[in-house]
């Protein structure tokens, strides 16, 4: 069975292998999805994110434990890669027309993912103003969660893919294609994966004018980056994978020593990549 | 986690594996649609002409211009509603479901067909023509050769205009029909 809903800006798809699952894992598990949309969504201003952004400079704010876990996550890869990934851009996207504006933008100087701090395990607090955009690991940890329900509900074998970000489970190799990022309608098989996730970063869907900025921005110069490649990442988790995915394609390094530190390995395709 | 590098791609010989193109896919079909967003409800066939009017304040709200077809709403005993309805997008058509409540608020919106293009297959009537009449149960062929397919994310952007699309027609003409049902 393989159902589809669209969740988390993307399409959620999740795949069932077993023959005659239990109907409820897969709803328990798109509803693990909404709740991670919910707690961490940057386009709801009463997420708990946007509640973050909006006021942890001004007072301790309590959070969700997948919260936790996913800002924990997000400082550990930041601290890994040196900087290299830090989700405390949002201001950058929501500048660009990227991502909505909740506050006024103009007065702040922001800071990011280092500048918050667990006071308690799920009280934060930030010392400067913070407009974190979550959107990549929230999605990777939101397939994780998915994965985690429908393994619960004792099923065998499937996946879950969130407009490219996936884990797969099961007993046995599962064929992987990735888009060609010259001619994204063309696949390319890059390998098979038993147990584990993947993720890509590129900017060939970004389906920007011609004017605008594109999504990716590095966190050292906070600047907008252009590139044609894409890059996925192999992890055992996909918030890792997702988290990578930032760290390889603004490194331009897909030998980058953060990847050996979490188990992974990144795949770039060239986009003269000729088939 | 176990994953297998296509050797191929480690070489650089990707050049002689053929391509794939992406990508339709069937997910599940109407009936089985309406059992999981209206679970343990019998649902009746309530068709709706839909007059030039209300076409056109559904596209002025939505910004789709792809018509929208009224055979396909039905409605439970308890006043909910089910509509399948179709996005047409430059790289996308989506055939997708929703569920309403009796007061108009979106409980579900279920995907039950993606078929992903660029554009001119999707216009092109033959090509059209080999999912018709498919469903989850009859799998077509590139539904079992294509499964875990990463990439950049798409956007469900235009999928969020046609359920605006819906809650429009809800307003206009379903809504009014449910009051008149009542007053019966």
């Amino acid at each position: 069975m393989i159902r589809c809903k669209p969740l988390l800006g993307t399409f959620i798809e999740i795949r069932i292998e077993d023959q005659s699952p239990p109907l409820k894992a897969l709803d328990e598990a798109f509803l693990a999805i909404e709740q991670v949309q919910y707690l961490m969504g940057f386009h709801n201003p009463d997420s708990e994110l946007s509640h973050i952004n909006l006021r942890s400079h001004l007072e301790p704010i309590r959070i969700h434990t997948w919260t936790v876990e996913v800002l924990t996550i997000a400082k550990e890869v930041y601290l890994q890669s040196q900087g290299i990934f830090n989700c405390g851009i949002g201001h950058h996207l929501a500048e660009a027309g990227l991502l909505p504006r909740h506050f006024n933008l103009k007065d702040c100087s922001f800071g990011g993912i280092e500048d918050l701090q667990f006071i308690e395990p799920t009280l934060v607090k930030s010392s400067l103003p913070l407009c974190l955009d979550l959107g990549g690991i929230a999605k990777g940890y939101a397939v994780d969660k998915a994965v985690e329900v429908l393994i619960a509900n004792g099923i065998q074998a499937g996946s879950v893919n969130a407009g490219g970000d996936m884990r797969v489970f099961g007993n046995h190799l599962q064929d992987i294609q990735i888009r060609n990022p010259s001619k994204p309608h063309e696949l390319i098989q890059i390998g098979s994966m038993k147990v584990g996730a993947i993720a890509t970063s590129s900017l060939y869907f970004a389906n920007r004018n011609t004017n605008s900025k594109s999504f990716m921005v590095n966190p050292l110069n906070q600047e907008h980056i252009e590139f044609s490649e894409s890059y996925s990442v192999v992890a055992s988790r996909c918030v890792y994978a997702d988290a990578l995915t930032k760290v390889v394609s603004i490194s331009g390094n897909t030998y980058h020593p953060c990847l050996e530190f979490f188990s992974a390995q990144a795949i770039s395709i060239p986009a003269t990549l000729s088939l | 986690m176990n994953w297998k590098p296509n050797p191929l791609l480690i070489i650089g010989l990707a050049a002689i594996t053929a391509p794939i193109v992406a990508h339709a896919k069937i997910y599940v079909s109407v009936e089985q649609a309406q059992k999981i967003l209206i679970p343990n409800k019998s649902l009746v066939k309530n068709p709706i002409i839909i007059t030039d009017e209300l076409q056109d304040k559904m596209r002025s709200a939505s910004s789709i211009r792809h018509p929208f077809q009224g055979d396909r709403i039905w409605r439970a005993a308890d006043g909910s509603w089910f509509i399948v309805d179709e996005v047409v997008g430059k790289h996308e058509m989506i055939t997708y479901a929703v569920s309403l409540n009796s007061s108009g608020a979106v409980t579900g919106i279920e995907i039950l067909e993606y078929v992903e293009s660029y554009g001119y297959e999707v216009a092109e009537a033959n090509w059209r023509k080999q999912f018709v009449g498919k469903t989850a149960a009859d799998p077509i062929k590139l539904n079992q050769d294509i499964q875990n397919i990463g990439g950049a994310t798409l956007s469900c952007k235009h999928l969020t205009d046609g359920v605006k699309r819906v809650a429009v027609l809800y307003e206009i003409a379903l809504k009014n029909q449910a009051l008149s049902l009542k007053a019966k």
